[in-house]
């Protein structure tokens, strides 16, 4: 929900202002607390992940539950949040047993018995089946997970289509997929802001694209990438949204040669006489390999320069940091 | 209006001018050859406004005046007419009867009036070359220009008439082509110009119809007198080209060619254009590279993508020095490969992180920015 449609609804909510980095780095403490007890930890997103503990030589199940429980409660001493714990054979049933009983949950599922665990759970338990399939499902008679397995390939491809057969493994509990310890490559780098109030002045709104770019930027180089298309989308305040693309002739690491494409880029999308829910800035066309060295630019060394010395001092984002003389004019972000 | 015509020769003067006329003009009359008959030839203009070309076709002139008509449509009736001989009526009201064999086209054209005149040069900086010499020049350098649009100063060849030689130079910021030819350069006539992609590539397919070639010039402009004594399919007299030029100052280009020469290595230019190319078989869009490495008497080159595999090609060569390693985009190696004819060239090369640089005893140079490895 949008802010500014929450505060209409409870005007007396309290808004506490975003913490520019800090969830990364409390998520950074608990996933190091994790890779205290295996390094085999996949790291899903900002507080999601999987821990793979078969390899602990931990010998019993009593003994991995009491693993788990010091883990959990040793997140809450050092951290003071709580995390759900669902302890199962893989990756699909952990992760629908760490939901189930929110907050500080603590969910066992034996080794064998996750066809039987899944079966009374609401279909909408299973990955990828939103509200609207969930309902969409219930005129096919399919509520509970266990309902699936009772029906034949006729039903089952009438109500899943070409997946019904991915979606039966689901619900008798099997899953194969490894506990993914390095994430994968990035395919682009991208960043959004959804505005409090809508937004109708194109500077304001080219400001922040261009700090996007900054602080994208920064991260492909830390990555020791290149990037060689931008694509600006914009959103209205009724969802609807546009968005186009522009590529460099060569991929690059630095600002410069995307901030001239970024004006007609947003004169592109921002087609609608109507101010702006959100705006967004993607990096695509990934680039790792050699860097083509240049003739004529002095000046894109210098810049180069600066770039290493402007990283350096932004690093871990825990200060305000030194941007750049176009974010001037604008409100702060803190 | 009217002229009896070869239709071969009237399809070839067509086909000189054709090219100019983009799929999206402007105003219509620039979609249109303006065709002139007077004595015994008739004149075909096109122009797109920065550059224009006017060729003459030996006609059997009745009556003469003028007419402009859609010059692609004109162009492919004209090429698949039945008969050699065509007869070109053209009316007062600007419509022409193209008659041959038993096929008959009536055609709209638009007036004379309309159509914006190709600029005449007076007396302004000229020279005279040799079309064989010219298209050779252009060949050895063209390839370097640059495509990127935001980098227009250089999207064309830079000629430089200077200091008792012309230099050809064309360059995209990451490999750098030079070839200079010494000629009289009168200090009243010294002068450089940038001549667009356009029609560095329109010369390239214009000359070698005839001997001579002559250069006009300021710094707005140019224009080429293209000799066609070597034509055999009716252009008489010259092709004319008019172009605007690239304005703006060329970057140094002679701070980039290094001073000093490093490490020299003599090198079959076929043998080395097909390992390279037999190498970069393997590489792809993200790791476009390969990797040179010298060492006694043996140039290897590597190239390798994560998603494809490797490839490795090794050529012996008298070579003594220190062990170099160095990594090039292939396309800057092969380019001037390609375009050179000389059996044999010179690489000089000095760390991973200088260019490598092509030479020949032609005053050709080719200078080529590495790809620094991560």
């Amino acid at each position: 929900m949008p802010t500014s449609q929450a505060l209409r609804m409870c005007p007396d909510l309290i808004m506490i202002p975003h913490t520019n980095g800090l969830y990364g780095q409390v998520s950074d403490a608990m996933f190091d607390l994790c890779e205290s007890i295996t390094p085999w930890v996949q790291r899903n997103s900002i507080d999601e992940g999987y821990l793979d503990l078969a390899p602990c030589g931990l010998k019993t199940t009593t003994e991995v539950e009491d693993l788990v429980r010091r883990l959990q409660q040793r997140i809450w001493d050092e951290l003071q949040i709580t995390v759900s714990m669902g302890i199962a054979a893989n990756k699909l049933v952990a992760q629908i047993a760490s939901k189930l009983r929110k907050p500080k949950g603590f969910v066992v599922v034996p080794v064998g018995a996750e066809r039987d665990f899944l079966a009374p759970l609401s279909i909408g338990k299973l990955p990828g089946i939103g509200a609207k399939t969930e309902a969409y499902l219930a005129e096919f008679g399919l509520k509970l997970i266990g309902d699936i397995l009772g029906r034949n390939e006729r039903e089952l491809k009438a109500a899943f289509g070409s997946d019904w057969a991915a979606v039966v493994a689901m619900a008798r509990g099997k899953d194969d997929r490894p506990v993914e310890t390095i994430p994968p490559e990035a395919k682009s780098y991208s960043q959004q802001e959804t505005f409090t109030e809508d937004v109708g002045e194109f500077a304001k709104i080219e400001r922040v694209a261009k700090r996007m770019i900054d602080e994208l930027l920064a991260k492909v180089r830390a990555d020791g990438k290149r990037v060689r298309t931008i694509t600006v989308r914009v959103r209205y305040g009724d969802f609807t949204q546009t968005s186009q693309g522009k590529s460099l002739v060569e991929a690059s690491d630095l600002e410069a040669p995307f901030y001239p494409l970024l004006g007609s880029l947003l004169s592109e999308v921002w087609n609608q006489r109507r101010k702006l829910r959100l705006v967004s800035v993607r990096f695509s066309g990934v680039e790792e390999s050699g860097t083509q060295l240049e003739m004529f630019t002095q000046g894109d060394e210098k810049r180069r320069k600066l770039a290493a010395v402007l990283d350096r001092l932004n690093l871990g984002g825990t200060s305000a940091g030194v941007s750049r003389g176009h974010q001037l004019g604008g409100t702060k972000r803190n | 209006m009217k002229f009896k015509i070869n239709r071969d020769h009237f399809a070839n003067g067509l086909a000189q001018v054709l090219n100019v006329v983009g799929s999206k003009a402007t105003m219509p009359i620039l979609s249109n050859v303006l065709i002139e008959a007077e004595k015994d030839q008739i004149s075909l203009s096109t122009t797109n406004l920065d550059l224009g070309i006017r060729c003459k076709i030996k006609a059997e002139v009745k009556e003469t005046g003028s007419v402009t008509l859609p010059v692609k449509r004109l162009a492919t009736i004209v090429r698949e007419l039945p008969s050699v001989d065509v007869t070109f009526d053209g009316a007062p009201n600007h419509q022409v009867k193209l008659t041959s064999g038993g096929s008959t086209f009536k055609i709209m054209g638009i007036g004379k009036e309309e159509f914006p005149p190709l600029p005449e040069f007076g007396d302004e900086k000229a020279y005279t070359l040799e079309q064989s010499e010219l298209i050779s020049m252009l060949r050895s350098v063209s390839y370097a220009q640059s495509t990127d649009e935001t980098r227009y100063i250089l999207n064309g060849v830079y000629f430089n008439f200077r200091d008792e030689k012309l230099t050809l130079v064309a360059t995209d910021g990451r490999r750098l082509a030079l070839i200079a030819k010494e000629m009289e350069v009168p200090t009243a006539c010294a002068g450089a110009i940038i001549l667009p992609a356009k029609t560095v590539s329109e010369l390239n397919r214009l000359l070698d119809k005839g001997s001579k070639v002559k250069i006009n010039f300021n710094e707005r402009r140019a224009a080429f007198q293209i000799a066609t004594d070597k034509d055999t399919s009716g252009l008489i007299d010259h092709v004319y080209l008019y172009s605007k030029v690239v304005e703006g100052n060329y970057p140094n280009y002679q701070q980039v060619v290094p001073k000093e020469t490093h490490q020299r290595i003599k090198l079959e230019r076929e043998l080395l254009l097909q390992c390279v190319h037999r190498a970069q078989l393997v590489c792809s869009e993200k790791s476009n590279s390969v990797k040179i490495k010298i060492s006694s008497n043996l140039l290897e080159i590597f190239a390798a993508s994560s998603d494809f595999g490797e490839a490795h090609e090794s050529m012996a060569i008298g070579y003594s020095g220190p062990d170099l390693q160095v990594a090039f985009n292939p396309a800057f190696l092969m380019d001037p490969l390609k375009a050179l004819t000389k059996d044999e060239v010179f690489f000089e090369v000095k760390d991973e992180v200088s260019p490598g640089v092509f030479k020949t005893l032609e005053s050709f140079i080719c200078v080529i920015m590495p790809v620094r490895m991560n």
